[in-house]
């Protein structure tokens, strides 16, 4: 059942127990920031009353640990988030960082449409970090940036020939797939085939907003909204799910549109949503998941993404990639990866993020593993930061391990 | 198909529990969990029966627990499971390196933030309050600017209630943490993050070094680390040379929090799967039996099958059932619970009454299996056992028998479950 | 022994207003009270400061006086009032002809009501049930009980007046048919004493009657109870009447953080604050027609205080001073210098004042005329000042503190946290209550009580209802300075069992889920309720 809109803004179920305080990852990390309770639901109430200068609020990253863990359903995160917005329309932001990455399908549709293509895409924003331009945007130094790819997604995937079936799904790739790593959506439509699915795409579809409303600019993000929740509905009526690769993608178009918009047929589309690893566990659960593999001997970590936990659909990969023969692989269980999105890109969120972090890196590097697996982009940018151990989306793996 | 052996839905204390003996028999577990159990902000120790019904301190709660009125979830267990759950708890702890310390048929007192003691059974070590009653001299060690301790309350009533011969004295530690307007308060989450660095530990030590004379026990806000491990205290107490005892305290509870960790660890060694944020909202049962719960999130119902279930929901506060106006309702399988229509009916004029407070023992009725039974007596489903806070007859707060209960009957369910009746 | 001329009995609104009045006339005045100030019937109301329109048909006068004093207030005690506005909402079964009839009257009495669309109405306030027809903003406030008592004490005390809480009288002394002083009991120490004076006016409301009986004489109040409802976070921002000949549970008011919806009339005794289920679940039926999702929005508490209802005994000579109150001269019935008021409304409470004291002022020979309409009950906090408390109070805190303690003690605050900055330490985070306001105020020799230091902060008042911080509270005010902290155990007791009584008759959902909490804490965690001995 969705959260009615009404009940967004409605800090009522919070009793203060405390909960989300002891599992908040950047609570932990820093006392710069007031713990979820407070910057939620308790000052909710005080907003309503009095305006104030709050440095706290933009320290939430919105990672979502907060909801995961309250007893009592209140939409923490979201609450934060509200907040912010609302916030900066009164107040100065802090550095420009919000805006750009924030706004980062802009930069991707930037860099990619560049007439120097490959050779200048590759580097990606390293440019601007040789420029030193970073720093007085108030971006990171210290963290390895995304990179672009020379051809987007979807220009790719105009070249997949794919046999027809049945079985039809529309992918929504997201920014970071469409712009950074277009051959985790290229995997994603080869695993597919294999399995007998049809993937379509639609160019129409934008930034889904998860970016846009952490970075406290929800209003961008329901101009978004609007345009994709028509545009899945439509699909939804043709028959077709919907898969996402990316778990902060699926979140944001199944979850906090509900709690943050009320735009008509969300809840009708969202019922046919899936993660892409949730879609083959689907297929597992009815018999049809093709598991014709080739042996792996690589050892591999997994680390569930924050925004995966908070889904509901439990750790499908975790399901599925041992079925793959030879497999060894182990879930990290260390907590958030502290990048949260764009947070962590952030000049004087980084270190925050890097402590946040720190488990997981130390987990990654004391397990010996080959590789990392991840569902979400960014986690894996940073699982890379952090351990130095490389790693790849569990399509991927799939890819590998259909021989292809 | 998804489909585990044994289903529990609830991660609090109890649904982690009976993972735990499940999973250790061989079963294949699941667990549905909404939120995390109220075990985070719980104190992490073992209550297991501190007072009779009239008030009366209990010295042996397994003996205790034999002489409970039927309807009380410790008579329809009976004693022996107390005792064999406990040291089920007991072997769990140990192997996962943060032994409890106590036995099932003796209580101990352990020391509180407010300066008072209660009654508890099985305490980690760092709760170990016997040193207290041992030594000569008692430090309170309480933190300059740390929230919810306050060293000056503690160290006078704890004078109120030991014997006058001890010397109680109260120190505060420095913490020179940077504060201002931009910076959150200090909690002993934060204390015990300190302690978990060098600096911290260092500081710590070389500020209360100088207090501890001979024969001296320190009693403190809950700080000794945020992990299930001694590693603080062992090296404390060999630093310092002194005990010290850590007092049950308020949330955000660090010793919840350490049990926690300890159990789910336990758990997915041993296989159980956790499902979180998956909010259930009813179940389908046919010929008696139940086929299925179902969970219902942003985007649709989803079945979870299994051969049984074990409802760990919690009571009212963890959403195990849910009061409205002259109604309760345990809402997975649809239960009415027998409340009066007139709300002040449900409870005593003043809060601590004295005696057990009447909406603290609304909830399932179960048999004598813990299986769940209609007003008529009638089984509402024969595969399913209710455990901990959801069920009927006790109020843990009065009693002092929270996770006692919790453990309890969650080993029952689970040990019925596995064929060990 | 003290002296004076004036004694003023009872600490409520009315009360203060005559001391206030009185010490601005160059009147000695002393006023004490049995409690708290504001324990009873002024702080147990809906925190309305009516625009009048609620009585623009039924009573024109009482809506002028209320428009006018309305007015005054927002001036004179804007650290008291949120000058929200209000909006009156008619509903499909409210009459539309009272509708016409209220719009012509309020005109009359030079009450503004703008009509606007429903969609604007919306927009202002989202969460107003779509079902209503029709609506009007009004010039209604919200106004915080305590505050302004505390802050008109203030006011009196610059002039030279005086005012004494848990001051029992036990008696009123006469001699030769005349008042010559009453007798008091400190209810903390037990000591007795005598206050001399010329005039005693018992301001006493719904106690009237008894403090009347320690001069050997009846005065006839009829208590009516009335039973209000506390919500958790601020459903409305604006007060919301329902437009119909005023009912029962029709206004919604935001109070600071929470929204109050009241209220009822039953006959009751004196010192009857109890409330029942079955009044809680008449109400919430009333506001559906208002707010549509009332059930969803949670009850923080729900609590109930006596209207003073003065009932005309034939045989009494009394005069009216205006409609709504009345103050008798009790020389009609052989004691010179006795007045009692009775009845009255929190919104014309200075109205009131200025009446009797006029009376008061009259016999006693004073020309000079009343002032309390000119002057600012408390001065504005500097911008320098704003801008301490802004560097040193959490987000939200400074504004709000401002508003609760003045400037006097707000600089105080600010200093103690400037002095030692972990003082700004939220001992209730709910209410945004600093540690350096629990100590500021739990030092004043005024408090006695933690409930003495909520009504002062708002402690306790929000979202938890004691949870956390009645043992931050305790363990704050624990302290060689403070004479009444001595016994930590109880005063955790003490205030959390007050908390319960407002949630007793509300026990369900998120009521229960929390009482369970602070059951969990004091009972299971803390054992406060465990046997004493442990060997």
């Amino acid at each position: 059942m969705a959260i009615n809109k009404q009940h967004a803004i409605d800090p009522d179920k919070c009793t203060a127990c405390t909960i989300c305080i002891t599992a908040c990852p950047v609570t932990a990390a820093t006392r710069k920031f007031r713990g979820p309770k407070m910057t939620g639901p308790a000052l909710t109430r005080l907003r309503k009353l009095v305006s104030d200068d709050d440095p706290m609020l933009d320290y939430c990253s919105n990672c979502k640990t907060c909801d995961l863990v309250c007893p009592s359903g209140v939409p923490i995160s979201t609450l934060n988030m509200m907040a912010k917005n609302e916030y900066y329309k009164t107040h100065p932001r802090k550095s420009r960082a919000d805006d750009m990455l924030a706004h980062s399908e802009k930069m991707g549709k930037l860099i990619t449409a560049l007439p120097m293509g490959s050779t200048f895409a590759g580097m990606g924003m390293a440019i601007g970090k040789a420029f030193n331009m970073m720093n007085a945007m108030g971006i990171t130094q210290n963290a390895k940036m995304p990179t672009y790819a020379s051809e987007s997604f979807i220009s790719k995937f105009k070249k997949i020939k794919q046999t027809s079936y049945p079985r039809k799904v529309v992918f929504f790739s997201g920014c970071y797939i469409n712009y950074n790593q277009p051959e985790v959506g290229v995997d994603l439509v080869k695993v597919y085939q294999k399995n007998e699915v049809e993937v379509a795409v639609d160019e129409k579809f934008v930034c889904c907003g998860s970016p846009m409303v952490s970075g406290g600019y929800i209003d961008d993000a329901r101009i978004n909204a609007a345009k994709n929740v028509k545009l899945l509905k439509g699909w939804v009526d043709k028959g077709y799910d919907i898969v996402t690769a990316c778990t902060s993608c699926g979140l944001m178009l199944k979850q906090e549109y509900q709690e943050l918009f009320d735009f008509a047929g969300m809840a009708d589309y969202a019922e046919h949503m899936y993660d892409s690893i949730e879609y083959l566990a689907k297929l597992n659960d009815e018999g049809k998941f093709n598991t014709d593999f080739v042996e792996n001997s690589t050892k591999y970590i997994y680390h569930a993404p924050c925004h995966l936990k908070v889904q509901a659909i439990g750790r499908p990969s975790m399901e599925l990639l041992p079925l793959i023969p030879g497999m060894q692989i182990e879930e990290a269980d260390a907590g958030c990866c502290g990048i949260s999105g764009s947070y962590g890109f952030k000049a004087d969120k980084n270190e925050i993020a890097m402590k946040v972090g720190s488990k997981l890196f130390a987990r990654i590097k004391n397990s010996h593993a080959d590789l990392g697996v991840s569902e979400c982009g960014t986690c894996r940018l940073q699982m890379e930061n952090g351990s130095g151990v490389h790693a790849i989306h569990p399509l991927t793996v799939f890819k590998k391990a259909y021989g292809l | 198909m998804r489909k585990s052996d044994i289903l529990i839905i609830g991660n609090g204390i109890s649904g982690l529990f009976a993972a735990c003996i499940a999973a250790d028999m061989g079963k294949k577990v699941q667990i549905l969990s909404y939120g995390a159990g109220t075990l985070t902000i719980g104190g992490g120790i073992i209550d297991v029966l501190g007072y009779t019904d009239d008030g009366k301190p209990i010295e042996n709660p397994v003996l205790g627990a034999d002489k409970m009125a039927s309807g009380h979830p410790y008579s329809k267990v009976g004693a022996q499971t107390v005792d064999k759950a406990l040291r089920a708890f007991l072997k769990i702890a140990e192997s996962e390196g943060f032994p409890y310390i106590g036995s099932p048929d003796k209580n101990q007192w352990v020391p509180t933030a407010i300066g008072n003691f209660k009654p508890s059974c099985l305490v980690p070590r760092t709760m170990n309050s016997q040193a207290i009653f041992d030594a000569e001299n008692i430090l309170v060690v309480g933190f300059d600017t740390m929230k919810d301790f306050y060293a000056n309350m503690v160290t006078k009533n704890l004078r109120k209630h030991l014997k006058s011969d001890k010397n109680i004295e109260e120190f505060v530690v420095q913490l020179n943490f940077e504060y201002g307007r931009d910076l959150r308060d200090i909690s002993a989450m934060d204390v015990a993050r300190w302690l978990e660095t060098k600096e911290g530990y260092n500081a710590f030590v070389n500020q209360v070094k100088a207090h501890i004379k001979n024969s001296t026990a320190i009693v403190l806000p809950p700080v000794l680390g945020l992990d299930p491990n001694y590693q603080i205290l062992d090296s404390l107490e060999k630093d310092l040379g002194c005990k010290l005892v850590e007092v049950s305290s308020l949330p955000p509870a660090v010793t919840g929090t350490r049990l926690d960790k300890m159990l789910n660890s336990y758990a997915k060694k041993h296989g159980v799967q956790i499902i979180e944020k998956a909010r259930v909202v009813g179940s389908e049962v046919a010929d008696g039996k139940c086929q299925a719960v179902i969970t219902e999130g942003f985007d649709r119902q989803r079945k979870f099958y299994a051969d049984q279930f074990i409802l760990a929901t919690g009571g009212v506060y963890g959403g195990g059932l849910i009061a409205g106006i002259g109604s309760m309702v345990e809402p997975v399988f649809n239960i009415n619970i027998d409340v009066p229509k007139v709300q002040t009916e449900w409870s005593y004029k003043h809060l601590f009454a004295d005696k057990k407070q009447i909406f603290a023992q609304y909830g399932v009725n179960v048999d004598n299996d813990l299986t769940p039974v209609a007003a008529d007596g009638s089984k509402i489903a024969s595969n399913v056992k209710v455990v901990g806070r959801s069920l009927a007859g006790y109020d843990f707060c009065y009693e002092k028998s929270g996770n006692g209960v919790a453990l309890i009957t969650a080993y029952k369910a689970a040990a019925a479950f596995c064929g060990e009746a | 022994m003290l002296k004076t001329t004036v004694v003023v009995i009872g600490g409520g609104a009315t009360g203060v207003g005559i001391l206030r009045d009185l010490s601005m006339r160059g009147v000695d005045t002393i006023l004490v009270e049995r409690d708290d100030l504001g324990y009873w019937t002024s702080s147990r109301f809906h925190g309305l400061l009516h625009s009048g329109g609620r009585y623009a048909v039924k009573d024109k006068e009482a809506a002028k006086e209320c428009i006018e004093e309305n007015t005054i207030l927002r001036r004179i005690g804007r650290h008291c009032v949120e000058a929200t506005e209000s909006i009156f909402v008619r509903a499909p079964e409210d009459s539309e002809e009272y509708e016409h009839e209220w719009v012509k009257s309020c005109a009359e009495c030079g009450i503004s009501a703008i009509p606007i669309s429903m969609d604007e109405a919306f927009k202002l306030e989202p969460n107003l049930s779509r079902k209503l027809l029709s609506a009007y903003r009004c010039p209604g406030a919200a106004i915080d009980g305590f505050r302004l008592l505390w802050q008109t004490v203030a006011s009196a005390n610059k002039y030279g007046g005086k005012a004494m809480t848990y001051m029992e009288v036990t008696g009123i002394e006469t001699e030769n048919g005349e008042v010559v002083g009453v007798r008091i009991r400190d209810r903390w120490t037990g000591r007795e004493d005598k206050i001399a004076c010329d005039f005693v006016i018992s301001a006493a409301g719904s106690f009237s009657g008894e403090v009347a009986k320690l001069a050997g004489l009846t005065v006839n109040v009829k208590p009516s109870k009335g039973t209000l409802i506390a919500f958790n976070h601020r459903i409305c921002n604006r007060v919301i009447h329902r437009l119909h000949k005023s009912s029962d549970a029709d206004i919604f008011v935001p109070h600071g953080s929470i929204t109050i919806l009241g209220t009822t009339s039953i006959d009751s005794a004196p010192d009857d604050t109890s409330t029942e289920t079955a009044e809680v679940v008449e109400m919430m039926k009333v506001g559906e027609v208002t707010f549509e999702n009332i059930y969803d929005y949670r009850i923080l508490r729900v609590f109930a205080g006596t209207r003073p209802l003065y009932s005309a005994d034939p045989n009494a000579k009394g005069r009216s001073a205006s409609r709504g109150f009345v103050a008798l001269d009790h020389a009609h019935e052989g004691v010179k210098h006795f007045f009692s008021v009775c009845g009255g409304k929190f919104t014309t409470y200075r109205l009131m004042a200025e009446k009797v004291c006029n009376m008061v002022c009259e016999q006693l020979g004073v020309n000079e005329k009343c002032h309390t309409a000119e002057e600012n009950l408390v001065d504005d906090p500097s911008p320098e000042l704003i801008n301490r408390a802004k560097a040193v109070f959490p987000s939200y805190g400074a504004e709000l503190a401002s508003s609760r303690l003045g400037n006097d003690k707000l600089e105080r605050v600010i200093e103690r946290i400037e002095k030692q900055p972990e003082m700004k330490e939220l001992v209730c985070e709910c209410e945004n209550v600093t540690r350096a306001e629990i100590e500021e105020i739990a030092g004043e020799p005024t408090s006695h009580t933690v409930s003495d230091v909520r009504r002062r902060t708002r402690l306790g008042m929000g979202t938890c209802q004691g949870t956390f911080c009645a043992y931050r509270s305790v363990g704050a005010i624990d302290k060689e300075d403070v004479p009444w902290s001595k016994d930590t155990v109880n005063l955790c007791k003490d205030f959390l069992e007050t908390r319960w009584k407002g949630i007793r008759p509300v026990l369900w959902g998120n009521m229960l889920r929390d009482i369970e909490l602070t059951r969990a804490i004091y009972d299971a965690a803390l054992n406060l309720s465990g046997v004493e001995d442990i060997k």
